[in-house]
């Protein structure tokens, strides 16, 4: 309970507001390290999974893609990153990257596999190019697979940029870490309650997102419950 | 109906591994070799998370070792605050400290500590008493908190010593570990004793690889090291010298759970104590940070060479 | 990475000499780590089955759990690591808590999902054949599940790896200490190790439990 009360406080304390460890700072710190991973990942990660998922070549490939995502420790591609890349935002976002790409990239792969081999035989029989086929035909059926796959790499770069704190990054992670290493549990909760929020709201916004994008002629069919794929890496 | 053998199979297969499990589990750590057999008992010493931290609990360890004791490692632990937690929950028996900045840390920054090693350890038992704790003798060898800069930024604030830089407090950005922020040997003594406030603090680490990174790209100006490292100039770094005593004397001192420090465990440690010098520090660690080699090597040589291993 | 001015030694990316005089180091972290591994996904399994079962049942109780659950796993390790300490100090419980709390929740989802997916006819004809509710779930039910517990323990387990190097942080992470001493002593070696091997014992675990499901589960090879 003493904690509860603590954490209440340390949230009411105007000083926690502002400054270069305030939390709008560290709020900021957090949205770009973890935006800017994210978009670069998804520039790599969707043409890849779409073009591979089309042809559905290199299958096995793409899906022991996420697998190897899993698998890699975050904390070992952060210290890496840093040995090679040195101190800053570089290594971060290079290190996030890495893991923002693995789900983005299997589940954009599976969404265009999946689409029906019918329509994509109707859509040829229509006189559509590939291109355009890929682009007008089997995207808008893919949206909610691709979608839920930019969902799962934000949610995990979100949590996973605490641990740039560990290489002297900024971020809602210096409060954990910072917390940790002043015994400070009040900040290091307080730091665990706003990185939750944030992974919590980065969840709700995408799912918006995905509302919208998705084609109204899906959303009037039940459409089928996106798969939920599992990634924790922080 | 085979799926009722499959089954028994499968609960066969998970049966196995836990009860594998359940054997195997054993409480070292990936630290470094334990002694085997231990007639006199098993002792668990912790190192704090910088290098001298590991070479000194190899050295007190391995000595231990020599003797007959079963010793296990917990390596790169945490800091102060992490350890001393362990310690007091019994997670580990034994750490080695630092009289002056123990004994603040234990008082609670009372700023009791003084320039008489002595007296701090004495006081420091005072407090550890109530813990069930216990410092043992002091070494001559210190290690205390220092302050660098690069050189191009030691003539671009033509400053030599700490109080030089009170002038120019907001231009200075000070890195260290996070608990710098609250130690008293650190942040707020600068600002208390020197007047120095400073533009930000920038959390890093204890004189490790982000404290150095940050210094060489100039996102810190000034970084807490210590006064041991042996490569401090080679790496373009001048300590400032602290002209208005700050630090206090930091010596060497192993701090015990009470229940572990017998009469045979004393000796054994205070014998190591006994003969270390600021200058061996100096020259383990240069070995064990630059050079890369290992702590307990680098420890073993340091026991062969004073012949506590005869 | 300023380099010539602070890293006098040229550091390989692996050291054979340092790496042969440290089997027995590279050992016991890998046998931290696969100990950790195991009683967090055991305890997991242990926990998640009877959970997954009961949510699974009641439509309240489930849309509960999963909503906990999920906002849970947004919680970075970390941050659980270091919270519980001031409770169960720094043991190897700090530890498992979290990870046995993480493989549960990847666990139960998936005995949910397997559960979800037995078709109504099947559950009929059990019905029809006489089962009572306890034995149709045992002999009908959790059977059909199994192949998807059995992706959930290939995901929690390999999830579980990845994470436990984490818990470096608190003294017990496994082949996670070598990493942490290749940070702090600023030496590729055993952080290369130890991030080999940690991937490798994701790979070797996820193809032992996919050997594992073919042998006991013949009738999941299609899927």
């Amino acid at each position: 309970m003493e904690t509860v009360v603590n954490v209440i406080q340390w949230f009411a304390n105007p000083a926690h507001w502002s400054g270069t460890d305030g939390i709008p700072t560290r709020f900021v710190e957090h949205i770009e390290l973890s935006a800017v991973s994210v978009a670069i990942g998804a520039v790599i990660a969707l043409p890849v999974g779409i073009v591979l998922g089309h042809y559905g070549r290199f299958g096995a490939l793409a899906m022991s893609l996420s697998n190897v995502g899993r698998a890699i420790p975050s904390i070992a591609l952060l210290v890496l990153a840093f040995q090679v890349f040195g101190l800053g935002n570089l290594p971060i976002v290079i290190a996030l990257t890495a893991l923002a790409i693995p789900p983005m990239l299997t589940n954009s792969y599976v969404a265009l596999r999946e689409v029906d081999p019918d329509i994509k035989e109707a859509a040829r029989g229509m006189g559509y190019r590939e291109p355009a086929q890929i682009l007008r035909v089997e995207l808008p059926l893919a949206v909610p697979l691709v979608m839920a796959g930019i969902r799962t790499s934000a949610v995990q770069v979100v949590a996973t940029a605490t641990l740039a704190a560990l290489i002297a990054g900024g971020g809602f992670g210096r409060y954990i870490i910072d917390g940790f290493g002043q015994q400070d549990y009040t900040k290091l909760v307080a730091g665990g309650i706003l990185v939750a929020l944030l992974a919590l709201v980065t969840e709700g916004l995408l799912s918006g997102l995905e509302r919208l994008l998705m084609p109204r002629g899906l959303r009037l069919l039940a459409a089928p419950a996106a798969r939920r794929v599992v990634f924790k890496t922080a | 109906m085979n799926w009722k053998a499959r089954s028994a199979f499968l609960a066969a297969v998970v049966a196995f591994a836990m009860t594998a499990v359940a054997c195997g589990s054993s409480p070292s750590s990936g630290g470094s070799s334990s002694g085997g057999s231990s007639p006199k008992g098993s002792v668990t010493i912790a190192g704090f998370n910088f290098t001298e931290g590991s070479v000194l609990a190899e050295l007190y360890g391995q000595a231990l070792e020599h003797d007959g004791y079963s010793v296990q490692y917990k390596l790169n632990l945490g800091n102060r605050e992490v350890v001393s937690k362990a310690i007091e929950a019994g997670s580990i028996d034994a750490y080695i400290g630092y009289a002056a900045t123990d004994l603040e840390f234990y008082n609670k920054g009372a700023g009791e500590a003084s320039g008489d090693v002595n007296a701090n350890v004495n006081k420091l038992n005072g407090h550890l008493q109530s813990l069930n704790m216990v410092a043992l003798n002091p070494s001559a060898a210190i290690d205390q908190n220092a302050f660098a800069m690069t050189k191009a930024n030691a003539q671009k604030f033509n400053a030599t010593k700490l109080s030089d830089l009170a002038a120019h407090g907001s231009d200075i950005v000070l890195g260290g570990p996070p608990e710098c922020a609250n130690r008293p040997f650190c942040k707020p003594g600068l600002e208390q004793t020197y007047g120095i406030h400073f533009k930000d603090f920038k959390s890093l680490d204890a004189d490790g690889p982000l404290t150095r990174a940050a210094l060489a790209n100039g996102s810190i100006q000034l970084g807490l090291v210590f006064s041991s490292d042996g490569d401090l100039n080679s790496l373009g770094l001048v300590v400032l010298q602290d002209d208005k005593h700050l630090e206090s004397a930091d010596n060497v001192v192993p701090i015990l759970r009470s229940t572990v420090a017998t009469a045979d465990v004393k000796k054994i440690m205070n014998a190591v104590s006994a003969g270390l010098t600021t200058n061996d520090l100096i020259d383990m660690n240069n070995q064990a940070g630059p050079q890369h080699m290992d702590p307990d090597a680098v420890a073993a040589a340091y026991l062969q060479k004073h012949n506590y291993f005869s | 990475m300023p380099r010539g001015l602070f890293l006098e030694y040229v550091d390989p990316w692996i050291n054979w000499d340092w790496l042969s005089r440290h089997i027995p180091v590279v050992t016991a972290a890998l046998v931290q780590h696969i100990e950790l591994t195991a009683i967090a996904v055991g305890l997991g399994l242990a926990i998640a089955v009877p959970v997954g079962v009961i949510a699974q049942r009641r439509k309240l109780l489930r849309s509960a759990v999963l909503t906990v659950f999920d906002i849970f796993y947004t919680i970075p390790s970390i941050a659980v690591f270091v919270f519980l300490i001031p409770y169960t100090g720094l043991t190897a419980v700090t530890a498992e808590v979290a990870l046995v709390g993480y493989a549960v929740l990847i666990l139960a989802r998936n005995v949910m999902v397997g559960l979800d997916a037995v078709p109504k006819d099947v559950l009929d004809a059990a019905d029809g054949m006489g089962y009572r509710p306890f034995a149709r779930l045992i002999r009908v039910e959790l059977p059909l599940a199994l192949p998807t517990i059995f992706a959930g323990l290939r995901i929690a387990t390999v999830t579980t790896i990845g994470l436990i190097t984490i818990a470096a942080l608190i003294g017990w992470g496994g082949l996670g200490q070598l990493i942490l001493q290749g940070f702090i002593e600023s030496f590729h070696t055993p952080l290369v190790v130890g991030m080999a091997l940690s991937i490798a014992l994701a790979f070797v675990a996820d193809l032992g439990l996919a050997a594992i499901q073919r042998l006991a589960l013949p009738w999941s090879r299609t899927s």
